[in-house]
């Protein structure tokens, strides 16, 4: 099985997101770190189950990012995936979808992968829209919200069960070449061994700069951002934490839910 | 020209999805903020959805086409991206309005790229923008709200549940009814994905959907073990249950079946606690319902304090021992 695995590099998660003066984006502060987006963490352990199942797999994992992008594939190649490509897009602020989708695309298009795999969404812009729209660029059939998959590389097929709405899941026989995106929870992404750590760190990636992929027309326009009103419809209990112990229970007492 | 605006209905055990008039209530907005004068169009696909389609038309008194498949009572991403783009390649329309649903969620974004469109997911707002119509959806987990702007036709957009309200129709039906037209789609035969059946829920048999009162915890527990906070604070009151946000069933500290989101149990209790839970849109979405909502989380910007009707900004970890004991010194 020759499999592809999409990761993004994302600000970690309690970042503080000041917003720049052009009203664009978020402001690269120093303080600031930057991590594998989570969702992602889970195509990467799930490619790896993959390969222990079927040793003679190979593992590519791919960005799309600044040059500290590559931190983020070195810690996908850490956790044992085989090769690194790194699509270098050093322009900050909203890259939407169809531009990453069709820059991968570029990359995978005669690579003869059997299976790619990606995160649901991005942590940072949220779109959820890569995995999906990266499949049909391909022309290949893509499944969202993967919460189990079962490769049969003789039939050419993935099973898979993907999660609808109230948590029941919907099977799915899918024919190969395909795109799943994952839900969280199908595994737990292991952390990166040590030894593997040091030869990733080594590593050489395949660095291709996206100025000489093909153009793609822009679809969409960001106008600005900025911190969502503050629209608290209810009260926030103010003074020590004894008084709004004493607080809640006294409105949790008159509102009878509490006796 | 007239602008027209399509809107995909969502469907499921027969009925039509509150989301289908919350998305008409949105394409209307649209309608006002558009100064071209614009028509709303319903599709509605699946098999024997006809009498759906005469009750969208019957409430809105618009316009319903619906695409009957065989064999298509099912969701199938593949066999619905196939209709759906032949539709609108032969038929064009300037905004594609679908569901943020697990199933729009899976379609948009390659229909979108079929019909050589832009694609905006999750939508909470529309608003003008500079003589446009920018669509407001939010990014970095709630923190940040961006306006975006479609610049090819078609735009297909995703709407997330809960962001309008459903258009109400007491005000009795519309002056007209819409035509409903039925077209009986034969030709597509689905190999490369086929459905193959539905496993239930994992929250099925859960205590959830009949407590009077729920407490749940987030990650704000940081370890498993301090999950007993949560059924501490759930003992104070009769006809409780104890639920948990996604991503703490995710690291396997409960069980799915105690999962409080739309992927897992949607809850409406008199009460519900929210305990170290940020408030992803998964998990607001289903517990939007409840009577009365306290959040308790050390973020004031967590997302979760929009909804909630008390707000303490405190670590759990210690305001729940604190209040448990006060209850029980109070009631001695």
């Amino acid at each position: 099985m020759k499999l592809l695995v999409c990761v993004k590099q994302v600000m970690e998660s309690g970042s503080i997101l000041q917003i720049n003066d052009s009203k664009k984006w978020i402001d690269h502060l120093a303080s600031n770190r930057f991590e594998m987006n989570k969702f992602d963490a889970y195509a990467v352990e799930e490619a790896l189950l993959i390969k222990e199942q079927f040793p003679e797999s190979r593992i590519d994992v791919i960005t799309v990012g600044p040059d500290h992008a590559q931190d983020t594939l070195r810690r996908a190649l850490g956790m044992g995936a085989d090769e690194g490509i790194h699509l270098v897009d050093n322009h900050e602020g909203y890259r939407p979808s169809f531009l990453t989708a069709t820059w991968i695309a570029a990359h995978a298009r005669d690579k003869g992968y059997d299976l790619i795999l990606t995160g649901i969404m991005s942590e940072d812009e949220m779109n959820g829209q890569t995995g999906p729209m990266l499949a049909e660029i391909l022309s290949i059939p893509c499944c969202t919200g993967i919460i189990r998959e079962t490769l049969s590389p003789v039939k050419k097929t993935v099973s898979v069960e993907r999660e609808i709405e109230g948590g029941a899941r919907d099977m799915f026989d899918i024919k190969l070449p395909c795109v799943l995106t994952l839900q969280t929870g199908i595994n737990s992404p292991r952390y990166p061994a040590l030894s593997k750590v040091l030869r990733a760190k080594k590593k050489e990636l395949s660095v291709i700069d996206v100025s000489f992929l093909e153009k793609s027309k822009q679809t969409l326009t960001l106008k600005n951002i900025q911190h969502p009103e503050k629209t608290r419809k209810g009260i926030l209990l103010n003074g020590t934490t004894e008084d709004k112990v004493d607080q809640l229970m006294d409105i949790l007492s008159k509102k009878a839910l509490l006796q | 020209m007239e602008k027209k605006i399509a809107i995909i209905a969502e469907h499921g055990n027969g009925k039509v999805k509150p989301i289908t008039y919350e998305l008409y209530t949105m394409a209307k907005k649209i309608q006002e903020l558009e100064p071209k004068k614009s028509e709303i169009y319903f599709f509605i696909l699946g098999q024997d959805t006809e009498f759906l389609a005469q009750s969208i038309s019957k409430n809105t008194g618009k316009n319903t086409h619906s695409m009957n498949i065989p064999g298509g009572a099912h969701y199938n991403g593949s066999l619905y991206k196939r209709v759906l783009s032949a539709l609108f390649t032969r038929e064009k329309f300037d905004t594609i309005c679908a569901p943020h649903s697990t199933s729009g969620m899976d379609y948009a974004p390659a229909l979108a790229v079929i019909l050589k469109g832009a694609c905006i997911t999750g939508v909470e707002e529309v608003r003008q923008e500079e003589g446009d119509i920018g669509f407001v959806r939010s990014l970095f987990g709630q923190k940040v709200s961006a306006t975006l702007m479609g610049e090819v036709c078609p735009l297909v957009m995703t709407l997330q549940p809960g962001s309008f309200k459903p258009h109400s129709f007491k005000s009795g039906s519309p002056d007209k009814k819409g035509k409903v037209t039925i077209e009986n789609v034969v030709e597509y035969s689905e190999d490369k994905m086929v459905f193959t059946g539905t496993r239930p829920s994992a929250s099925k048999g859960s205590n959830l959907d009949k407590a009077d009162v729920i407490v749940s915890g987030g990650r704000g527990i940081e370890e498993e073990e301090n999950y007993q906070y949560i059924e501490m604070l759930a003992a104070l009151f009769p006809r409780s249950a104890t639920g948990g946000s996604r991503p703490i069933c995710d690291y396997g500290w409960v069980k799915y079946s105690k999962q409080v989101g739309m992927t897992g149990t949607m809850v409406s209790p008199k009460l519900y606690i929210a305990c170290g839970i940020s408030g992803a849109t998964q998990h607001v979405e289903a517990i939007r319902d409840s009577k009365f909502i306290v959040a308790i989380n050390t973020d004031p910007d967590a997302p979760i304090f929009r909804i909630a009707d008390v707000c303490i900004i405190e670590d759990l970890i210690k305001f729940i021992p604190l209040f448990v004991e006060t209850f029980k010194g109070r009631s001695k």
